[in-house]
């Protein structure tokens, strides 16, 4: 298995020498073709591991210098490499079709094969340095995928600006932690950091914990770090855009469980509740947002905040329980979490693709630009609903079930009698619950107003199906979604296990496996299985009374709409209007802004000539701590640019000082 | 002489024209519950104050079960008074389609039989028989309350 993992690597490698030297016209079969391989090559090193539970490992000394290339593959990072190369894969495939400018480009398509590969090792990395080169070539490689159609819109500039600083920042502070971490404890092998970690002081378990989660946080678009990622992943061409946020985000929350509890095995109840703070803020302000969006992906990417504020609150719940000893409970919120990551992979994957499918079709993401695309493109159509109805967490699709456990280890831990518990928990269901009506709500929006009605523009009433093999990369997703959401046992037993060998408690199993759920330790049973069937009886059963009753052929007129005749999409209910209440609800968070302009005509006041209302939204964090943040940076760059004036003579001066300085501090 | 002047209107009243055999289905349809939805196709309102009138205490059409309908989808039938001017043409079309079948159409007053007194009007289209077929006719400019509450009883079968 190891030569496997290692030459999928190889290959990777190789496809992005082939994108860099092929001509134009080969460029994309050949990198596509050669990733492909080195997606599935992983995901079959990932799946042997995850079955049979055989840690994978290799050396070489010849990669990086002092260090040497260290990997490790256990069942806790193959369920994350499992998951990234199926998201690869689909990517991968939808690629094929996709008409990408920058991303077909010699850079683009060097860059891609490189990203999915480092999306590959980052969990299999198994000391500090190859997981800083890996994670560091991701933020790269990532970085580039997102400028790469700079060329064509002006705020693709803007976005990779965001996302170049805010992941340098958040690598420095891994960097700090993980430093820390590896000279208290006199090796840089995560394994030795394990084994000393609980040797160490408080203090520096603390603050390493802190600078890493903060690190990690800020990958995972978590809430006050989150500012690039609804500009990096909205900008991101399609299949970028899938699995940055598909793959790339879930890498965080990899990082934060490697280190919380793999390494420091679990700190103090401060560290845990900090991180249900976090999610809970995530998850709140990222579902709000969503809400209120009307850019299709910046929609779809708010969302990804949203549920990786989720995820982190079922992390942060399983650390709490561990450290009051109720480890059943601990083990039932983390594997709830990680069977987050991966369904919340399945959706947001399918549904990043299908909303680029509309972008390439219609040249628009603005949710009231569009409208009526279900009949005119039925398939891509049809799998943004079922990513939808995923991400709006309804039954019978995969959403439903994690956020469904995730409910339960939280409400069984409240009679647990431990007064941060009692306060934790019935905030953190309380937060489920509103984002889990907020996802709908989007879900609600996004759909009604993007696939239902009549087209707003000319764009959206001539777009056609996209090539097939973009809706294969999509439609294999959605297929998972529903498997996943009515068969949860196929991958249930595989995310407990790698929750295990994370944790190595002894607890029992939370669920046991077959076409029910059953909780074991409480007393509660889902069988999603049973609910699909009945539910589809149940409609079945509908629409054959239906029929039964109808007397005669239906006859199919317009809408009633008063007999008036121009019945035109301008009458059509906007997302922006959809979506103005809830912004009126919640305004003190969301601060809307609206800008009423009228120009009258020149002979009377008294005619108007025409009203143009224009509304915005401002991230609230941006405006109250990144851009004071900014204002201050830009004033000191300015006064640090009159420093270096071109004299020679004055670098000179420096220069001496410097030695002089030196000299002074050493004697 | 009030008397009087209501014994000369009540024999003045000409009797409905039916052309249609879905009256008499429309009657036994209905059973005293007659929804229609009202549509001014171009009148002059004369027959309007009529159709009012006879929701008013002294005819009552209430009784009969007869009333107006806001929505054409909750309706039996169509109300269409004046002569259909070229603006209303697809309106009452459109109005007519949203009626559930089978709907039945009442021209009402002599606008709506034959354009009346706006025949040749270069803002009329034709009578109601032109765009739609109609399954009652109700003659006069305008039609006495008390023909009309007849008619319409003819076809709520009350």
């Amino acid at each position: 298995m190891t030569g496997l993992l290692v030459a999928s690597a190889l290959l990777g490698v190789a496809a992005s020498v082939a994108g860099a030297v092929a001509s134009s016209r080969a460029r994309t079969s050949l990198t596509v073709g050669l990733t492909l391989v080195a997606c599935l090559g992983a995901f079959a090193v990932a799946a042997h591991v995850l079955a049979t539970g055989e840690v994978v490992r290799f050396h070489t000394d010849r990669l990086l210098p002092l260090a040497g290339f260290t990997l490790r593959l256990d069942r806790f990072g193959a369920l994350f490499v499992a998951v990234s190369a199926a998201v690869g894969i689909c990517a991968l495939i939808y690629r094929l079709g996709y008409k990408g400018h920058g991303l077909a480009s010699r850079t683009g398509s060097s860059t891609l094969p490189l990203f999915v590969t480092t999306l590959l090792l980052v969990p299999a990395a198994a000391d500090v340095t190859t997981f800083l080169f890996l994670w560091e070539s991701m933020a790269l490689t990532s970085l580039l995928l997102v400028l790469a159609d700079h060329r064509y819109r002006p705020e693709v500039q803007t976005a990779g600006q965001w996302y170049a600083v805010m992941t340098q920042a958040g690598a420095a502070a891994i960097l700090v932690g993980l430093v820390l971490l590896a000279t208290r404890s006199g090796s840089q092998s995560f394994a030795v950091i394990g084994a000393a970690a609980p040797h160490l002081s408080p203090w520096v378990r603390s603050t390493a914990f802190v600078l890493i989660v903060l690190g990690f946080a800020s990958k995972a678009g978590a809430v006050p770090l989150h500012v690039w990622l609804p500009r990096a992943h909205a900008e991101a061409s399609g299949p970028v855009s899938a699995l940055m946020s598909a793959a790339m985000v879930n890498l965080g929350i990899y990082g934060i469980l490697r280190v919380g509890d793999g390494m420091l095995h679990g700190g103090p109840a401060w560290w845990w509740l900090g991180v249900m703070a976090v999610g809970a803020l995530s998850a709140l302000f990222g579902a709000l947002h969503s809400a209120t969006s009307n850019d299709l992906k910046r929609l779809l990417a708010y969302s990804t905040t949203d549920n990786m504020g989720l995820v982190l609150l079922g992390v942060g719940a399983s650390g709490l329980f561990a450290t009051t000893g109720h480890r059943s409970l601990a083990l039932l919120a983390l594997v709830a979490a990680l069977l987050h990551v991966v369904f919340h992979a399945v959706f947001k994957g399918c549904l990043f693709l299908a909303a680029s499918s509309i972008q390439q079709a219609t040249g628009t993401r603005d949710l009231d630009a569009l409208g009526g695309l279900l009949g005119r493109m039925p398939i891509t159509g049809t799998i943004f609903l079922i990513g939808g109805l995923g991400m709006a967490a309804l039954p019978i699709l995969c959403g439903f079930v994690s956020e469904w456990l995730l409910l339960q280890s939280m409400l069984h831990g409240l009679p647990t009698g431990n007064p941060a518990i009692a306060v934790a928990m019935p905030i953190g269901v309380g937060v489920l619950a509103l984002t889990g009506g907020l996802a709908a709500f989007t879900f609600v929006k996004a759909a009604g107003i993007g696939l239902l009605g009549q087209p707003r523009t000319e764009p959206a009433a001539v777009a056609r199906e996209v090539k097939p093999s973009m809706s294969v990369g999509g439609g294999i997703l959605a297929t998972v979604c529903i498997l996943f959401g009515v068969a949860p046992f196929l991958v249930i037993p595989a995310v407990t296990k790698a929750a295990r060998s994370l944790t190595r408690t002894d607890a029992p199993d939370p669920l046991a496996h077959g076409w029910q759920l059953d909780l074991s330790g409480v007393h509660n049973v889902l069988a999603p299985g049973i609910l699909a069937m009945s539910l589809t009886l149940a409609v079945l059963a509908v629409a054959l009374v239906r029929r039964r009753l109808q007397p005669g052929p239906v006859r199919v007129i317009e809408a009633w709409g008063c007999g008036r005749e121009l019945q035109t999409a301008a009458m059509e209910y906007t997302a922006t209007s959809f979506g103005e209440p809830l912004t009126r609800v919640f305004e003190d968070v969301l601060t809307p802004s609206h800008d009423v302009d009228v120009s009258h005509v020149a002979e009377s006041r008294y005619y108007v000539e025409a009203a143009t209302f224009h509304t915005s939204l401002d991230d609230a964090f941006e405006r109250r701590f990144y851009d004071p943040a900014n204002h201050v940076l830009r004033q000191w760059g300015a006064v640090a640019r009159k420093v270096p004036n071109g004299s020679v003579h004055r670098y000179l001066a420096f220069g001496m000082a410097a030695l002089v300085i030196v000299l002074v501090v050493v004697a | 002489m009030i008397l009087r002047n209501a014994r000369l209107r009540a024999a003045a009243i000409e009797s409905p024209v039916v052309d249609s055999p879905r009256v008499d289905e429309s009657a036994k349809r209905n059973r005293g519950s007659l929804q229609l939805r009202h549509v001014d196709a171009g009148s002059c309102n004369g027959c309007e104050l009529e159709i009012a009138s006879i929701f008013s205490p002294v005819y009552d059409a209430e009784r009969f079960g007869i009333r107006l309908e806001a929505s054409p989808r909750h309706c039996d039938g169509l109300l269409v008074t004046g002569p259909v001017t070229r603006n209303m043409v697809d309106p009452l079309r459109k109005t007519h389609q949203a009626v559930p079948e089978p709907g039945v159409v009442v021209a009402l007053g002599d606008c709506a039989r034959d354009c009346g007194v706006f025949r040749g009007a270069y803002g009329v289209e034709g009578a109601v028989s032109d765009v739609l077929p109609v399954d009652l006719e109700i003659p006069g400019c305008p039609p006495d309350p008390a023909a009309i509450v007849r008619a319409l009883r003819g076809l709520a079968g009350t």
